[in-house]
């Protein structure tokens, strides 16, 4: 499990890289004391304990047990040997898990030279050492999918990582999690195409590249089962098609192998991308941005996506004209499953505040406000069976908060992920056990809706 | 404008004319008094039983309220202040009551949709050196975000231009209602934006090989502006003289002395940029300087001390290095916002921890509700309270954190004995709420201006409560 030395690879980048600092970061890379082993076990004792799964449990306690979540309760029966942190006055709560975030792809959120991109791999882009991660941990954050922008009609594959800011790039990539693409529809794509006098430059546009694509998707696949036939029939003139990454990309959407993650704003495209997603036989995942989901909540709820949404911003573009901070809760209320996200790189440093908004705008429940930003996300991503709430069995990445989370007052004192201690804010310099050295500079990494986006 | 705004522009009409069917306050300001407003006569009022936050002297629990003619009137705990017989009375049990909100640096009323260019009129990109550039002119009173910040308890702000330019433009100091414009700016001119760092030095940056392109270049320019209009003045007052001597000269001796003596001068052609930096270099009103970085902050204050030039630092986000030099000079500071990112390898709370770490110094603060990489500067003032409560969350006192956005502001800029307080005197500005106004939880029940409770109606309840029929 422990990777506290980096891949040669990674490391050659980083010597290659900077030719200037290369030679002390590496050796410091290489010859840096292997961080103590996470205890195996480990109780974290009388905290306010929300558990995002069933309620809060005053003075409550969870024992750890080689990274997983072994007991939670008003008391465990942990070994003696387990290492007690006294969590008395404090509060715990499931790892915070952003849904929607462009952190630490250096510059390169918008493959912005097609509207059809869905081969592109976010992992390709990712830089384990970005400042932004760090902040973000600092702020609880332990998951995070990183997504494509939203310049295109069809982005590419999303990389969801636990936020183990000090490790190697691999060992911060979330096993086995499940692979998600990123869609996107409205102004975006028509800024950057039509801006280039290139469709889309207008929904019908924009929609229109979608139905054309998954046509072309279909004669692939049906071009592969051809030739499977042949095959099976021992034909001997058998020949196969050509692979293309942009096409198996495209058939995985249709054979239900990737979660679709929708971009997307207005009530009117909700409506459309669920028929577009009927007529070629796939599901949306979750609408992200999803600000007008107020007003047909009760349309979408059936159908069971669930919407990554902002709290409180608006204004910054037509299609966010009609945001309404309520959003949220009474999309929840008529039967969506709710999450908050950050798609920025300040946002995702305090998403605890912002689901304490939901209490403010809406009257959500404590309980409620918390899943918004662990278990509900987690669900989005494809995760909530490992991850996104204080129940036996799943990974212990906890935060214990020194105040009520959602409160304004809420600062993150310590991030546990699988168990081991990421963030202490009272240890000095970074308050980061498992990373010394040098951050690099977030890249542009902020809102896929900010206006410079995809361009 | 497009479809998103003209679909709307039937609710945005009946929100506003609803709220002045309901009686906005007439505010009368101190520098721009409006002669077609009037305070409305609503009576007097008093709230009582509530937690009175009052920022000037501490905490008043089951204290009461008493607005008359949209001042106040009395302030006290219950028992110790009369209340009028005719008042009428609002049952604040269980409720906090606290100033009204002051943002120091918005761009409310000169941008609507971000993205759209047509609804911004944030800053003339044209030059670096832009004095005469009157956020009053483009100030646009029906704004949709007016209410939505007013929802959470913010009743006047700053407005400032966008901060492309070394010098953008002068403030406006605006109540968060009124039936026009006239009567929602308080101040005009009160004080002039200036920015200094990397963002302004464009003309270079974008393959044009314009001046300036470099620091050097935006501090030279920027010092040669300020000595013209020295010149400029000096030059003036000389041919003033000159005017007015000659004037006299032609009194005393008649049309018979026109064979000698000065031919009478032309009038000197006003130059209106370097004429609106003269009240700045007079150190009539402040100048606001945004800046971020330690060694531009030394940079500007040179320039500022040079030319005697009346300093509210804003932002000083990654300045940790300098912040005794700051107090050392006694500049108030707009900090922040505390939401900016710090730089690689900063720790994680380096700006979180700068309106304490300032404070402690003996520096006057206040706090901005922009975010980093957000919508910012106008759509994000609702959040202003927010703003704040994270700055004690990282170390400021909370009764700092209130004066921060409320009395400090108000005083900044010059309205110190009108508003950011509960004192006797002051404008009925003020907000009632279920909790503690700094928590992300707490609901604002009640805003009242100049004594008006307003209507806690924006374009987004309409839309919620059309939406939950």
């Amino acid at each position: 499990m422990r990777l506290s030395v980096s891949p040669p690879g990674f490391i050659l980048r980083l010597c290659l890289g900077l030719v200037f600092t290369a030679i002390p970061l590496c050796a410091q890379q290489v010859s840096r004391e292997p961080s103590p082993l996470p205890a195996l076990d480990l109780v974290v004792k009388d905290a306010t304990v929300m558990t995002a799964s069933h309620g809060t449990i005053e003075h409550g306690s969870v024992w750890i047990h080689a990274g997983k979540i072994a007991a939670v309760g008003a008391t465990v029966d942990a070994p003696a040997s387990a290492v007690v942190v006294d969590a008395t006055g404090k509060w715990l709560t499931p790892g915070i898990i952003d849904p929607h975030s462009h952190s630490a792809l250096s510059n390169d959120v918008n493959e912005a030279t097609s509207p059809v991109t869905p081969s592109m791999m976010m992992i390709d882009a990712f830089d384990n050492r970005d400042k932004a991660l760090y902040q973000a941990l600092a702020g609880g954050v332990t998951t995070e999918l990183l997504l494509h922008g939203s310049a295109n009609m069809i982005g590419g594959q999303a990389v969801v990582i636990k936020n183990k800011f000090g490790m190697s790039r691999d060992a911060m990539l979330f096993p086995n999690a499940p692979r998600s693409i990123k869609f996107a529809s409205g102004e975006n794509p028509k800024r950057v195409y039509g801006s280039r006098n290139q469709l889309p430059s207008t929904r019908m546009g924009n929609f229109e590249i979608m139905r054309q694509s998954f046509e072309d998707a279909k004669a692939y696949m049906a071009s592969w089962d051809a030739y499977d036939a042949k095959v099976a029939k021992k034909d001997a003139t058998a020949v196969a098609p050509k692979k293309d990454l942009k096409l198996e990309a495209l058939a995985d959407v249709l054979r239900g192998k990737l979660y679709v993650q929708i971009h997307c704003y207005r009530a009117d495209e909700f409506l459309t991308e669920e028929a577009i997603a009927h007529e070629y036989g796939y599901k949306i995942r979750a609408f992200h941005h999803a600000l007008e989901m107020y007003k047909v909540a009760g349309q979408i709820a059936p159908e069971g996506t669930a919407i990554a949404t902002f709290t409180d911003w608006w204004g910054f573009k037509d299609e966010a004209w009609d945001a309404i901070p309520w959003n949220a809760v009474m999309s929840m209320r008529q039967g969506v499953r709710v999450a908050l996200k950050s798609d920025s790189n300040d946002h995702i440093r305090r998403l605890n505040q912002e689901a304490g908004k939901m209490v403010h705008y809406g009257g959500a429940t404590e309980d409620e406000a918390i899943r918004m930003v662990t278990l509900n996300p987690a669900w989005i991503i494809g995760v909530d069976d490992r991850v996104g709430s204080i129940d036996v069995g799943k990974d212990a990445d906890l935060v214990i908060w020194n105040v009520d989370p959602l409160s304004t007052y809420a600062r993150a004192e310590k991030v546990y992920i699988d168990g081991d201690l990421f963030f202490d804010s009272s240890a000095p310099g970074f308050g980061t056990p498992h990373f010394s050295g040098a951050m690099h500079g977030a890249g542009d990494g902020g809102s896929d809706d900010s206006d410079e986006d995809g361009e | 404008m497009t479809n998103g705004m003209r679909t709307s522009s039937l609710l945005a009409v009946s929100a506003f004319t609803l709220s002045s069917a309901l009686g906005y306050a007439g505010a009368s300001g101190p520098i721009q008094a409006s002669s077609n407003t009037t305070t409305p006569k609503t009576g007097p009022i008093a709230i009582t039983g509530g937690k009175l936050l009052t920022v000037s002297h501490g905490t008043v629990e089951n204290g009461v309220l008493v607005i008359v003619d949209g001042k106040i009137a009395a302030v006290g705990a219950v028992g110790n202040v009369s209340v009028p017989k005719d008042a009428t009375i609002v049952d604040a049990h269980g409720l906090t009551v606290y100033p009204g909100l002051i943002d120091p640096d918005t761009t409310l009323g000169l941008t609507e949709v971000a993205a759209d260019q047509n609804s911004n009129d944030l800053a003339e990109p044209s030059d670096e050196i832009m004095p005469h550039m009157h956020v009053a002119d483009a100030f646009h009173a029906e704004t949709e975000l007016i209410p939505v910040a007013r929802l959470n308890g913010v009743t006047n702000a700053v407005v400032a231009p966008g901060t492309d330019d070394s010098v953008a433009g002068q403030d406006i100091f605006i109540q968060l209602a009124g039936r026009n414009r006239d009567a929602m700016i308080l101040g005009r001119d009160i004080a002039l934006a200036m920015n200094y760092g990397a963002d302004q030095r464009r003309r270079g940056g974008r393959g044009n090989s314009q001046f300036p392109s470099t620091r050097m270049g935006l501090i030279t320019q920027l010092r040669q502006s300020l000595l013209d209009a020295q010149h400029y003045e000096e030059s003036r007052n000389a041919a003033a003289k000159k005017a007015d001597k000659t004037d006299k000269g032609a009194d005393k001796s008649g049309a018979a002395t026109s064979g000698g003596g000065d031919k009478p001068e032309k009038p000197m052609e006003r130059d209106l940029k370097l004429e609106a930096l003269l009240p700045y270099l007079h150190g009539e009103r402040p100048v606001v300087v945004g800046v971020y970085e330690a060694y531009d902050v030394e940079s500007i204050m040179k320039v500022a001390q040079e030319f005697h030039l009346k300093v509210i630092l804003n932002h000083v986000t990654h300045s940790q290095e300098i912040l005794d030099e700051i107090a050392a000079w006694k500049v108030p500071v707009i900090v922040g916002p505390v939401y900016d990112l710090p730089a690689a390898n900063e720790r994680y709370d380096a700006v979180y921890t700068l309106p304490a770490e300032l404070q402690k110094r003996g520096v006057k603060i206040a706090i901005s509700s922009g975010e980093a990489g957000g919508p910012g500067g106008a759509h994000t003032v609702r959040n202003l309270p927010y703003a704040a409560g994270f700055a004690v969350a990282y170390g400021l006192p909370y009764d700092e954190a209130l004066k921060a956005i409320t009395l400090n502001v108000a005083e900044m800029f010059g309205f110190g004995d009108k508003l950011g307080s509960l004192d006797v005197g002051k404008s009925a500005n003020i907000v009632l709420a279920n909790g503690d106004p700094l928590d992300v939880r707490t609901d604002v029940k009640s805003v009242y201006i100049d004594g008006v409770a307003q209507p806690m109606v924006s374009r987004q309840t309409i839309l919620r409560d059309e939406y939950s029929k």
